[in-house]
């Protein structure tokens, strides 16, 4: 069941990036689905023994690789999901909207009428 | 060679440390600003770069050597592996070759500061970690690196079309890099390794799925989802390269980036991508798929030109154009057999150069002019007779022209799809290319009397700055280079990527030599052939023949390269590209591509083909 609600947070965030209109919403979504990802990971991991990797282990130490890869794709996640809010940000200073239809409309017509 | 050893065996972290310093390099300039020097400074501090580059040459070269280097020592399975063979050293090359130029060419706008170098420079370096990389999860890392600085340069001048460029790539490659780590997952899960030289090790069924036969073995075992492991990374990597379901991000940000930036990233970035594609396919032994790369890459070629052809706006053009190369160099590498995957290079190297040349010419082009249109544009050449030789040369190289590069690495290519259906696009491809480019070309025509020219006063007559005269200068003589030497140089590629020589390096999977005697020969061409374990440097029975047969293929080709029936060939899209270019500006041929080139897709459409191209190459190994 796990493995489906992991499977579940992926697919909303990326049906958040597709659907929603609203641009803070898009990168919400991002971040939801960058999270559904580094669940998946961790809950691998958290199969593979029943203790921390902490020296000494007395049972079974969890697999700790997929633990330090997270932790850097969760670095990497926040500096994009970062950069992407500094750029909606710049975009609704200009044209005062969320709304990446609208956004998308005038920025390719102002270039018609360039 | 004379160079230290121990240049050799740490080349592959010096060379991504060198720009990494180089950024430091500009960074203090952007902390102290008063220190406007340190832009010049960064790009002498690139050049170290081409001397480890150089010192190495030799030994890949001559015997095959394959340098493995563990970075901070740890060379047991989580350790990252860097690994220098040959394909690795004509990327790196390539990337520092076009770093230097780009950086040079950014010096004479003042818009380009310090902080600018930065993202620059790092990106460089990211993409030199890309190339170098032994293991899939630091290829992430390292492709993200670079995405994080592509996203920044690419709205550097805050321009809405940049700003929402660079929103519209962040998501969709973001999107697509979730997709690789979904793949790392499944590879990490089924096979227990992330390292790229361990794969055989742990799964030494996997190459031979498929292979240059062309056979299909359902996948044993543990690799079962594997298929779906190496698809997901195939749309993850994809999106950067940009073949046809996932390009809609590259026109925009491609055609709104800073010219200098455009340069780097269609002539190198997607590049960088193709390799990391080449790279995992090998290593899996995924040859099933090189007959579905076979159809994109000629549906690419086709329908790309002539979405170029339909474009009035000169960078977005080029853009275009880019897709379709791509579209020539994966249908190259489709093919499959020894030759391949020298043509592929071959022709992502000529590419490389002349689509920068291309990009910066123009750039300076619609700098001067001050618009962007190709209608509009006119006597582009003035005082600055080098921008009509760049632009001449660009545009004879893209069409495959001789003596030109571009003539040679098409030749390869046409030589290498020959007989198939794909055959034929490309040859209509390169007709439309021919076509867009005669387009371009009526830029560098006499200003109309009537006075339709918008050139803003001032800048129409500004001179050519000095560091872009030298770039465009540099990229002309390479290109012409790259044609008059296109044998030597082919065969030297043919080498490099271990199509012939006895040196069977192809790819990771033929590293022979890992540490831990992950000793496997012999993967010549596209494919992993499955070597004999332990013969270290040696080529397997696999890459013997492939050996030969790419010997056999490879040298009628270079000897009769300026045969004058070959050059006719090549003479002939340029005939029909003149109809088809005169049908294109004709009036009613404007009002038609004024409409299509409209037609933006929206970001959700986009989004949707990304699902569609994922089921694509999941379902390909199951059809098959």
């Amino acid at each position: 069941v796990t493995w489906y609600l992991i499977a579940a947070i992926f697919l909303i965030g990326l049906w958040g990036i597709i659907a929603e209109p609203n641009l803070i919403r898009k990168v919400i979504a991002l971040s939801i689905a960058n999270s559904g990802i580094t669940v998946m990971y961790v809950y691998f991991a958290a199969l593979s023994g029943d203790e921390a990797p902490i020296l000494p282990v007395s049972g079974t130490a969890v697999d700790p690789i997929p633990h330090a890869l997270m932790l850097t794709a969760i670095v990497v996640g926040i500096c994009v999901v970062a950069l992407a809010l500094v750029l909606v940000q710049q975009l609704y200073r200009r044209y005062g909207t969320l709304d990446m239809r609208e956004i998308e409309d005038r920025v390719w017509h102002a270039e018609e009428h360039e | 060679m004379s160079f230290p050893v121990w240049i050799l065996s740490d080349a592959p972290i010096l060379a991504i440390l060198i720009p990494m310093g180089a950024a430091g390099v500009a960074l203090t300039g952007k902390v102290f600003p008063r220190l406007r020097g340190l832009r010049h400074l960064a790009i002498v501090a690139l050049l170290p770069g081409v001397v480890v580059l150089a010192g190495t040459v030799g030994p890949v070269f001559r015997d095959g050597t394959v340098v493995h280097y563990a970075l901070g020592g740890f060379t047991a399975e989580p350790g990252i592996i860097l690994v220098l063979d040959g394909l690795a050293w004509i990327s790196s090359a390539l990337i520092t070759f076009v770093g230097i130029l780009v950086a040079v060419a950014s010096l004479s706008d003042r818009k380009f500061d310090a902080a600018y170098f930065f993202f620059l420079l790092m990106t460089v370096a990211g993409m030199q970690s890309v190339v170098f990389t032994g293991d899939l999860f630091t290829m992430f890392v390292s492709f993200e690196i670079v995405a994080i600085g592509v996203y920044v340069l690419i709205a550097w001048e805050r321009t809405p079309q940049g700003l929402l460029a660079s929103l519209k790539y962040l998501f969709l490659s973001s999107v697509g890099i979730l997709f690789f780590l979904l793949g790392v997952f499944l590879i990490y899960r089924d096979l227990g390794t992330l390292s790229m030289l361990r794969i055989l090790e742990v799964a030494p069924e996997l190459p031979a799925l498929g292979g240059m036969s062309g056979q299909m073995l359902p996948p044993a075992g543990a690799a079962r989802s594997v298929p779906l492991a190496i698809a997901a990374l195939c749309v993850g990597i994809g999106v950067r390269t940009a073949f046809i379901p996932f390009h809609t991000w590259l026109p925009e940000a491609h055609a709104w980036a800073p010219h200098p930036v455009s340069a780097l990233l269609s002539g190198v970035l997607i590049k960088i991508s193709f390799l990391a594609m080449v790279r995992i396919v090998t290593v899996f032994g995924a040859g099933y798929l090189l007959p579905l790369f076979l159809w994109i890459g000629g549906v690419t070629a086709l329908v790309a030109v002539f979405w170029a052809l339909m474009q009035h706006d000169a960078k977005r053009l080029l853009a275009f154009h880019s897709i379709s190369q791509m579209g020539y160099i994966l249908a190259a590498w489709g093919a499959g057999g020894a030759m391949a995957e020298v043509a592929a290079f071959s022709h992502a190297i000529s590419h490389a150069l002349f689509k920068s040349l291309l990009f910066i010419v123009v750039g300076v082009a619609i700098e001067r002019s001050g618009t962007r249109n190709v209608y509009r544009m006119r006597a582009a050449g003035r005082g600055a007779p080098l921008l009509v030789v760049g632009l001449l040369v660009g545009a004879l190289a893209i069409s495959g022209i001789p003596p030109f590069n571009g003539y040679v690495s098409k030749g390869l290519i046409s030589s290498v799809v020959y007989g198939s259906p794909v055959y034929l696009m490309l040859k209509v491809a390169s007709v439309a290319t021919a076509a867009s480019f005669i387009k371009l070309s009526m830029v560098l025509l006499p200003a109309r009397p009537e006075g339709e020219i918008v050139a803003p006063e001032g800048t129409s007559r500004r001179r050519l700055p000095l560091a872009e005269g030298a770039v465009i200068l540099v990229l002309v003589l390479a290109v012409t280079a790259g044609g008059l030497l296109g044998g030597p140089f082919g065969e030297f590629l043919a080498t490099m990527t271990g199509a012939i020589g006895g040196a069977g390096s192809g790819g990771l999977a033929g590293a022979a030599g890992a540490p831990g005697a992950v000793g496997a020969a012999g993967a010549g061409g596209a494919t992993a052939a499955a070597g004999a374990p332990g013969a270290v440097g040696a080529a397997g029975a696999g890459g013997a023949t492939a050996a030969a047969g790419a010997a056999g293929g490879a040298a009628p080709f270079f000897s009769g390269l300026f045969a004058p029936d070959r050059i006719g060939d090549a003479l002939l899209p340029l005939v029909g590209g003149a109809v088809v270019a005169g049908l294109v500006v004709s009036s009613p041929g404007r009002r038609i591509s004024h409409r299509v080139s409209a037609f933006a897709p929206q970001l959700r459409t986009v989004l949707m083909f990304f699902v569609v191209g994922l089921v694509l190459f999941a379902v390909v190994p199951l059809i098959g």
